[in-house]
């Protein structure tokens, strides 16, 4: 053995008999998830494919205008939350490849979630800046000029731009998190129950629905959704990602390679 | 002795069947162990729970004195690439020895650069696009450069050829020499790794039936081999585990030692006798059950072996 590698050993030890704080490794998990960068990239093309194609849709619509029929309505368009769905699904896809990996390199399933979860986290602040800035710059030229808006969308710009990139960061947070959920409910309860306990979610949903309308009508209902507010739908959603975490944590901890 | 891992009256229950059950065992601080049984014997169950991938139904597991689950004081120093372990999807084998190179602490990667290149292991291809021997192989790699003090190989030759194979013993055994720990091999190839291992523990539906050192075995069994009825005189009353006649002369595999009287009586006779294999032996301990249930056919069928 070498005086390097004496030297390497005995640091090695010392390592690993110092006891290490249980957070340690949390950066290691985190860059396990960015081993091969699917995770950023794949909702960045569907990002700019889905808005490129609603452009694509906007000028088509235009050309089909006759000839100075007097000023063009700007066309709104939903594609914005194309990227949104495709991050739910890729944070499913991720928990499906990532935990049982995770396992073989021994994380803990604690340090496995909070690196997980601060790379969801870093995910949503992206796309919640993409937004803003795709948001301003469709305020800034009209709609790219083509009167059509995919991101600066009334309801959510109408507190400002900060704000709509807020709200899209925490929606994208939430549904990352109840995506990853999924995958983690059907490691840990298989086949059968992950469809169980989405079917009793389903009917506890409909249930407390039909009591709510029961209690304050359909007009109170829907009327609750028209008062909210682009920041109230943040906090609402800042919530349910709150609370999945919690989920995804009871779940993860007896959940099996 | 010095237990690193402690497993006290581990049961593991699925629905319908038990993996474990009521599994005691101690694995000694630097030594080679091999975890012998059958498919389904509950190696890789008993594995899982060291590892704290899974969880016993009863019973407690202690690894370096402290309960594995979610304990990151333990966890770091064991490692646990199963048989088909999966991989992150489109991940190299570079990928995958980046993340371990992150989650061990004792991990080298200049032995892991070394081994990728003697077990050819492709640089370009996706690890899921891999042969069976080269995906084994990086999990091989993945056990060996993380230097951890616990480190499990379970089923670690499957698809590897002959070739790769004793690569893998002579890198173990070499790496092991520097860098004495704890290693756990489990294996259907029994013979294969015998050399290697240092203590037996045999799992056989999920209950231990073997744990010794690999040294005592040696005295549980013995082969003689002579003309027929010489060795007819000294196995008569004994458990045979083998017997193979080819003209006047018999070679009988019998269970236990032969005493001092019996060893001269074999020299009078001119018989040979011939360490036991630890395959035949586990062999024999494993397949009890059936022997009951079809003793007939199986001694039938051992003396037309």
């Amino acid at each position: 053995m070498t005086v390097e590698m004496a030297s390497q050993t005995a640091s090695a030890e010392r390592a690993t008999e110092h006891r290490s704080s249980s957070l340690a490794r949390v950066p290691a998990a985190f860059r396990l998830h960015l081993v091969n960068r699917q995770l950023i990239w794949i909702p960045l093309i569907v990002f700019g494919g889905a808005w490129a194609l609603s452009l694509g849709i906007g000028l088509w619509a235009a050309q089909l205008e006759p000839a100075g029929s007097g000023p063009d309505d700007p066309v709104y368009t939903g594609s914005g939350q194309a990227a949104l769905w495709c991050l739910a699904f890729m944070a499913a896809y991720s928990g499906s490849h990532t935990f049982p990996f995770a396992l073989a390199l021994s994380f803990s399933r604690r340090v496995y979630l909070l690196g997980t979860l601060l790379v969801f986290l870093m995910i949503a602040v992206c796309y919640g800046l993409l937004f803003g800035a795709a948001a301003a710059l469709e305020e800034a030229t009209d709609g790219l000029g083509m009167h059509t808006y995919s991101h600066a969308l009334p309801f959510l710009v109408a507190d400002g731009l900060w704000v709509a990139g807020l709200t899209a960061a925490a929606v994208a947070l939430m549904l990352m998190l109840i995506g990853f959920g999924a995958t983690m409910l059907y490691r840990r309860f298989g086949v059968v129950g992950f469809w169980a306990v989405l079917l009793t979610l389903t009917v506890l949903t409909v249930v407390a629905v039909l009591l709510t309308v029961q209690a304050v009508g359909w007009d109170g209902f829907w009327g609750w959704f028209g008062r909210q507010t682009p920041l109230s739908a943040a906090g609402w959603s800042g919530l349910v990602a709150v609370v999945m975490a919690g989920v995804d944590y009871g779940l993860i901890r007896r959940a099996t390679p | 002795m010095n237990a690193v891992i402690e497993v006290d009256g581990v049961t593991r229950r699925y629905r319908s069947t038990t993996a474990l059950d009521a599994v005691s065992v101690r694995f000694e601080k630097d030594v080679i162990h091999g975890l012998l049984g059958r498919n389904g014997a509950g190696k890789t169950t008993l594995m899982s729970m060291i590892t704290a991938q899974e969880w016993p139904s009863s019973g407690g597991v202690r690894v370096f004195g402290q309960h594995p689950h979610e304990n990151e004081q333990v966890l770091p120093r064991i490692c646990f690439v199963r048989e088909e372990q999966q991989y992150i999807d489109d991940a190299r084998a570079s990928h995958a020895f980046a993340a371990a190179a992150m989650a061990f602490p004792r991990w080298d990667q200049e032995f892991a650069e070394q081994l990728a290149a003697d077990f050819k292991v492709p640089e370009k291809t996706r690890i899921k696009k891999m042969s069976r021997g080269q995906r084994s192989a990086v999990g091989v790699i993945i056990g060996l450069a993380s230097r951890a003090e616990v480190t499990f190989f379970d089923e670690p030759y499957m698809g590897l050829d002959a070739v790769a194979r004793q690569l893998f013993y002579d890198r173990l055994l070499a790496d092991y020499a520097e860098h004495p720990r704890t290693i756990v091999l489990s294996s259907h190839l029994i013979d294969e790794i015998a050399h290697l291992i240092e203590h037996v523990v045999l799992l056989d539906e999920g209950r231990v039936v073997l744990d010794e050192p690999v040294e005592q075995l040696r005295d549980r069994a013995v082969t003689l081999v002579g003309r027929a009825d010489a060795v007819g005189e000294l196995t008569a009353g004994r458990t045979v585990l083998q017997h193979e006649a080819m003209g006047r002369t018999a070679r009988t595999t019998v269970l236990g030692g032969l005493d001092d009287g019996e060893r001269r009586r074999a020299g009078e006779l001119d018989l040979d006798l011939l360490p036991v294999s630890l395959q035949q032996l586990v062999v024999h301990l494993t397949s009890k059950a059936e022997q009951h249930g079809q003793s007939g056919q199986r001694e039938q069928h051992e003396r037309n072996a």
